[in-house]
């Protein structure tokens, strides 16, 4: 078991690795660097002798081996490196920018079980009822209106007809949780009806063919509480599948909030890589995308270690 | 039914096949109704979006009415806008039909151009394994760690900001995709008796792939794009929106709706008529992708071959 997530835990190093050097290259092909970005948003200095020198003091005139060896030196070092767009470094420009993030990420999580879990068990339960139909028909058209319109929608239906807006200012959650979570419920609420859309979809088949197992027609037949034999029989062993989305649902919740945060203007790490991207720098597009890439890896080993906990027979090689 | 060795080897005349499909079709229909109705409805966008030119009143980038004209307004010259004007006074749903032609140009080509690469790689790396598919394998969970669109943004950061690189940095998402897919379904093939029995008389490696294996891939490829091109349209909306997709003045559904959030009281319209369009050809096309699926699930077949 230990040495199974400390084998896990090395591979992340190969893996970002190759990713580092994909995404380096990449980036290469960025026309007009910060360089020019840079001295293009000051009015008076756009000369090519001051773009060359600003060049030339950050190293983009450089071969491009000599950039890739400098880089992969700064990596190992953990260094992200320095953004001039921002005039920060990466790893201080994105930790604030966590916090927004996670905490929308876990109140999404949070509506997405909220919803998901009865919405699976009953439409399972009474399967063709007019209940069963109507999350169907709810979870389709979930997974089909585009999160950011649902967005849009919502604040422009809240600024017409209730006349409220969600307050501009951020606000730590800890500091004022009323105020915080008034900015927070909307893109949490939509991100988190959308996971729900298909995981209910998913808890529901799952819980189809568990209910039709023999050892749940046992537990019915000892005369076991209902809410036992549906909870703790049934439930259980269809979640372990369920376990195997939360990696998607991950994938899906960084997407949705790189447009939530655009739309609901939350400073977090979707709207700063969106920021990043209109600068075109490659630096912070670079570290945040790196970053993003741990957060995922260490994400799905989590999960995969969240399978023994569920199911004891599973073992690790 | 004597004829029927001599009319395999010539194959069926094309009034056979048209019947054929004809009894395909139907079947289609009548055993998923709602794949038949969203195929219908995305059959119906595409060919509006297509005749675009031709069904469209007004040109889209002409000013034709004042501005925010809301829903059943009038233009300039007196002529009926069934969704009023935008913040310029260009006619809305002139400017949903040219921006059809581009979202759903974008949501179809970009899944079946990277499908089609997908596929071919995939079948590639299956059948020749070794040291290429080892180093394939490892490099497609590497780009399977980051999410769909931090990709499409990081591609097209890096080439800029155009309908081309658009395309293609979310047909290299399905083409990540489905290089994984392809290649265990291909594993198993590898394995079949049909491709051990044409290495035996000693075809090619080309004429295995190309004459056994993509053929019998197809379904899956097939279903892989149907699956994918909801995802493409909401991928392509979705980055027009953050303005790092296609640029205005050339109109797209998500690009319309990106200036929409500003301009609330002016016109509420033009935040809710774009969205309306992309929700029903992803529910279209969901609907369409679910039954395709159903009817073409390599695991579903051989169970009721007739």
């Amino acid at each position: 078991m230990q040495g199974y997530i400390i084998r896990r835990l090395l591979l992340i190093i190969p893996t970002l690795f190759l990713l580092g050097t994909i995404l380096f290259l990449m980036l290469q092909f960025i026309p007009g660097d910060v360089a020019s970005t840079l001295l293009a948003s000051e009015e008076n200095a756009a000369s090519p002798e001051a773009i060359a020198e600003l060049r030339e003091e950050l190293g983009l005139s450089d071969p491009l081996y000599v950039q890739y060896v400098r880089w992969l030196a700064k990596m190992a070092r953990g260094d992200l490196g320095y953004s001039v767009y921002f005039n920060q470094s990466v790893w201080q420009a994105i930790k604030p920018k966590i916090d927004v993030t996670v905490t929308l990420a876990i109140l999404g999580v949070a509506v997405a079980i909220a919803i998901s879990i009865p919405a699976g068990i009953f439409s399972a339960l009474f399967r063709g009822s007019a209940f069963d139909q109507a999350v169907r028909a709810v979870s389709a058209i979930g997974m089909a209106v585009p999160a950011f319109w649902l967005g849009i929608i919502i604040l422009l239906v809240l600024a017409r007809y209730v006349g409220w807006a969600p307050p501009a200012q951020h606000v730590d959650l800890w500091e004022d949780p009323v105020k915080s979570l008034q900015r927070f419920m909307f893109p949490a609420l939509i991100l988190g009806f959308r996971s729900a859309a298909v995981i209910s979809r998913m808890i529901r088949s799952m819980m189809l063919e568990v209910l039709s197992e023999d050892y749940v027609r046992t537990a019915w037949s000892k005369g076991l509480l209902p809410r036992v034999v549906i909870v703790r029989h049934a439930l259980r062993n269809a979640l372990l599948p369920v376990v195997t989305m939360l990696g998607m649902l991950f994938a899906s919740l960084i997407d949705g909030a790189v447009v939530l945060e655009t739309v609901f203007n939350l400073p977090g790490i979707g709207l700063h890589l969106i920021e990043s991207v209109r600068g075109r720098d490659a630096v912070m597009v670079l570290g945040m995308v790196l970053l993003i890439g741990v957060f995922m890896m260490i994400w799905i080993l989590l999960i995969d270690l969240s399978y023994k906990v569920l199911d004891p027979r599973v073992t690790y090689e | 039914m004597e004829s029927s060795i001599e009319e395999r080897r010539h194959g069926a005349g094309w009034q056979d096949r048209l019947t054929g499909a004809r009894i395909g079709l139907w079947r289609f229909c009548r055993q998923n109704p709602a794949g038949a109705v969203g195929g219908a409805i995305m059959l119906l966008m595409v060919a509006l979006a297509a005749l675009a030119p031709v069904v469209a009143p007004f040109d889209a980038a002409k000013f034709v009415a004042s501005r925010y004209e809301g829903l059943f307004g009038e233009a300039k010259g007196g002529e009926f806008l069934l969704f009023g004007s935008d913040h310029l006074g260009r006619d809305e749903l002139s400017r949903l039909l040219y921006g059809g032609r581009v979202s759903l140009m974008v949501g179809f080509s970009a899944p079946l151009i990277g499908v089609a690469i997908g596929t071919l790689i995939g079948i590639v790396s299956a059948y020749y394994g070794k040291i290429f598919d080892i180093l394939l394998q490892r490099l497609v969970d590497t780009m399977l760690v980051l999410p769909g669109l931090v990709i499409v943004i990081v591609v097209a950061t890096a080439f800029g900001f155009t309908m081309t690189v658009v395309i293609c940095a979310l047909a290299l998402f399905s083409t990540i995709g489905s290089i994984r897919v392809v290649r265990s379904h291909v594993l198993s093939l590898r394995e079949a008796q049909f491709v051990e029995a044409q290495r035996a008389i000693g075809s090619s490696s080309l004429r295995i792939i190309l004459v056994h294996l993509v053929p019998n891939t197809l379904p899956v490829s097939i279903v892989l794009v149907a699956v994918g091109i909801s995802g493409a349209i909401v991928a392509e909306a979705q980055l027009s929106f953050l303005g790092i997709g296609i640029k205005p003045p050339t109109p797209s559904w998500g690009n319309m709706l990106s200036g929409a959030q500003a301009v609330f009281d002016l016109g509420p319209h033009l935040a809710i008529m774009p969205g309306i369009m992309i929700s029903i050809a992803v529910l279209a096309m969901n609907l369409f992708g679910d039954a395709v699926r159903d009817a073409l699930d390599p695991r579903l077949r051989g169970r009721g071959e007739e």
